[in-house]
């Protein structure tokens, strides 16, 4: 006779050796004698390298001193973050007057504010916010770091950079508070939302050239102290140089793809020898000839603004290595996207810029921001030249005499930098990814 | 033929850009500067004792003394001044275009860069020498006592091939151990990678006051090389050159004389010393032919201080100096042994 149970057999927990730690530890660190033998070993070179960073880093560490030998004194064997921590100003804004370092604390934070309705799904308007920025913030940040005297050109794009900043402002607001653009709330407040197209437009250009005005005359009573490029240093240089490298570098790269596969042969050629001519040699050689040649060429007591110059062959280097990438995205569109782009009658502009680029582009991402991280790191090289970027400047403090023979730390305080930096790039290239390729993956 | 006229058109535009150039070149340096409000002075990246920056984005040093002395003799304002770093392969290049009024760094005066660079080295401020610095527990006295020493040296500079020199004149199978960077050279030789270190004298004194025992080194008697270190003009204004020199001039004679930075005003007004009178402005007109106001010696005096002082402060025992001992070395003054000689100011 069978034994049949009505109820059910309680389920019985899984054997230890499956669930808990020591059951993982059992099967993954310690299953047989070599294996034992070997975890051991790794545990005790962890345990060395970790001692050995942690007793340097921070427990022998001095991080209180006004000059070296008083960290001896406290410690030989432990680092001396102190001439890090005394160099720190010079190490974000190099030799900035001290007294204006707000001005670039405060030129970041308008990035920052200006860049952020980017990002909230509820704020309208995102192209003429994303075009706004490289339009118009360079001026206002450039006349912000630089100062001096402002001319009439300046002037008016001064103006114009501050009445877009403040529509962003109030597009922002409108836009998180009622769920409208900043031109939507003007119509409907000023009860205009139903009149003719052109009514609306008058009153918007109204509104726009009276704040203008207003703004221009109120620019014209205040000025920036002027602090010349030679004082500019530090993070904050190379944040300048690779920030214009990066925002000049893709549509650079683009018109130079695009030119390379025109069919016009003198664009084709022009396009193809530019490209392979700056691929062909290293960035400090570029950087040499600009600053170094170049000036024997120009008349005597010509000057040249050496800052300028750099950033001159930042751009071209990038431009042609992004040109590269650009045409490599290009190349992976099938070819039935050019032939649908033109049975819908779209030109050659109308294919690119509505059919194959956004497709291209999206691919490109991992690449593209590989060359933007390169580019970050690429700005280093203008310290060989004279110019006291992050790393000139954390070189410098080995040769001020408190801090004489200051080496590691500065450096070990550098790439940690330089890793917080990329990091974050590359972390927000895969968010931009997962992102975009939501819709399709394939 | 159709191309000639263009031929003609280059060439005229050649012949007016020279003659734009010479008439730039006519205008005198001291005119320049004048007309400019600042002078452009030329120092390296960082060294420690000549220039080098503190922690607030001030210049300091031996050679930026000598820039603001020479600013302080034009405009009578040591700060109307603009320091460029320039880095060593543009550094006679960027005065050579007038990029830079004049190079006050770490130059070592030789033939072939006074007759052949398109420059004027006017008078040496400091000289070094190449040397040895070795462990005092080594027992080493001499520098002939490195037979078959491993020894670190920087690469690519005079300093390794001296080396060699020496190694072979003595016979003495040195073998070298190069680095690119002197920090990392020096942090091999306190490992003990190498048995002793050559470079310059100043700088290694300044290096081993940075290390973590600096008692237990030492720097050899001898010396291997000349390096008289000397600003630098360009080549063609003797007023512009004149300027400079006697501003280093003036450096030194002041220390002989006894006026110091503190003293200088009291000098002028009760010294008894006609020398004094003559170089302080006054009396006489030692001022026209450089083209200077009558109290520029005053100015530098008072701007930075003798030569003296601005030794110890950079280069002796000061709180920023790299402690270098002055007596009994090149660079103490003539009355005291030393090279230090300034030509009579009268």
């Amino acid at each position: 006779m069978a034994i049949i149970k009505a109820e059910k057999t309680p389920s019985r927990p899984a054997p230890i050796f499956e669930t808990s730690i020591i059951g993982w530890l059992q099967k993954n660190l310690f299953s047989s004698v070599f294996n034992t033998v070997l975890t051991l070993f790794m545990l005790f070179i962890i345990y060395l390298s970790l001692s050995g960073i942690i007793g340097w880093g921070f427990i022998d560490a001095t991080f209180v001193a006004d000059n070296r030998r008083q960290c001896y004194d406290n410690s030989l064997t432990g680092a001396c973050w102190a001439g890090v921590i005394d160099w720190l100003t010079n190490i974000f804004y190099g030799r900035y007057p001290r007294d204006e370092i707000w001005r670039i604390d405060f030129g970041a934070l308008m990035l920052v504010f200006w860049m952020a309705p980017l990002w909230m799904p509820r704020v309208k308007g995102k192209v003429l916010i994303g075009a706004s920025v490289v339009v118009f913030y360079p001026f206002l940040a450039g006349y912000l770091f630089a100062g001096g005297d402002k001319g009439l050109f300046m002037q008016i794009m001064i103006s114009a950079a501050i009445v877009a900043l403040i529509g962003n402002m109030a597009n922002l607001i409108t836009g998180l508070a009622k769920n409208e653009s900043v031109v939507q709330f003007l119509l409907r407040v000023s009860g205009k939302m139903t009149a003719p197209d052109k009514t609306q437009r008058n009153l918007l250009l109204a509104i726009l050239v009276l704040a203008f005005a207003a703004v221009f005359w109120w620019q014209t009573s205040w000025s920036a102290v002027g602090v010349p490029w030679t004082k500019w240093g530090g993070l904050f240089l190379t944040l300048v140089i690779s920030g214009i490298g990066i925002a000049s570098a893709l549509p650079g790269g683009i018109i130079l793809a695009l030119g390379r596969r025109s069919k016009l042969p003198v664009v084709r050629v022009l396009s193809t020898s530019f490209i392979e001519i700056f691929r062909s040699v290293p960035l400090i050689t570029v950087l040499f000839m600009a600053t170094t040649m170049f000036p024997l060429f120009m008349p005597e007591g010509f000057v040249l603004n050496k800052l300028v110059q750099v950033i001159i062959a930042v751009v071209l280097f990038n431009a042609c290595y992004m040109a590269e990438t650009v045409r490599a995205g290009l190349q992976a569109i099938p070819k039935g996207q050019f032939e649908g782009a033109h049975t819908i009658g779209l030109g050659y502009w109308g294919t690119m810029g509505l059919v194959i680029m956004p497709q291209a582009l999206k691919h490109m991402i991992p690449n593209i921001v590989g060359s933007f991280i390169g580019l970050l790191k690429d700005t280093t090289l203008v310290s060989i030249i004279g110019l006291f970027d992050i790393l000139g400047m954390l070189r410098s403090i080995s040769k001020d005499v408190p801090w004489l023979g200051l080496h590691k730390e500065p450096l070990i305080f550098g790439a940690m930098l330089f890793f917080i930096l990329c990091f974050s790039m590359s972390k927000y290239s895969r968010h931009l990814e997962t992102k975009l390729s939501a819709g399709n993956k394939h | 033929m159709k191309i000639r006229p263009n031929f003609a058109l280059l060439a005229a535009a050649a012949v007016m850009t020279l003659s734009g150039v010479t008439a730039a070149s006519a205008q005198s340096t001291l005119e320049t500067v004048k007309e400019r409000g600042n002078l452009r002075c030329q120092v390296g990246q960082p060294s420690p004792g000549y220039y080098n920056l503190d922690s607030d984005g001030n210049w300091y040093g031996l050679d930026v003394s000598i820039c603001q002395a020479v600013a302080a003799a034009i405009f009578g304002d040591p700060t109307k001044l603009e320091i460029q770093s320039v880095s060593t392969q543009a550094r006679f290049t960027a005065l050579a275009n007038g990029e830079s009024d004049m190079l006050s760094r770490t130059a070592t005066w030789t033939l072939t860069r006074d007759s052949q660079l398109g420059l004027d080295f006017v008078t040496p401020n400091f000289y070094d020498g190449q040397g040895f610095t070795v462990r005092k527990d080594s027992g080493i006295t001499s520098a002939l006592q490195l037979k078959g020493a491993k020894v670190c040296v920087s690469t690519g500079t005079t300093t390794e091939l001296n080396l060699t020199d020496f190694s072979r004149v003595h016979d003495l199978n040195i073998s070298a151990v190069t680095f690119e960077d002197y920090n990392v050279r020096d942090d091999t030789y306190l490992k003990g990678g190498c048995d002793a270190v050559t470079g310059d004298k100043s700088s290694m004194a300044g290096n081993i006051s940075a290390f973590p025992v600096p008692e237990d080194h030492m720097i050899l008697p001898e010396t291997l090389s000349k390096e008289p270190l000397a600003p630098a003009v360009r080549q063609g204004d003797s007023q512009w050159s004149d300027i400079v020199r006697w501003t280093v001039f003036a450096l030194i004679n002041a220390e002989e004389l006894g006026i110091t930075q503190a003293n200088v005003d009291d000098m002028r007004a009760n010294s008894k010393d006609p020398n004094v009178l003559r170089m302080l402005g006054a009396e006489g007109n030692l001022n026209e032919g450089l083209g200077l106001e009558k109290d520029w010696a005053y100015n530098i005096i008072k701007a930075v201080g003798n030569y003296g002082e601005i030794y110890e402060k950079y280069m002796g025992d000061g709180e920023l100096g790299i402690g270098i001992a002055r007596e009994g070395s090149l660079n103490a003054l003539w009355t005291n042994g030393g090279l230090m000689y300034s030509p009579p100011m009268r």
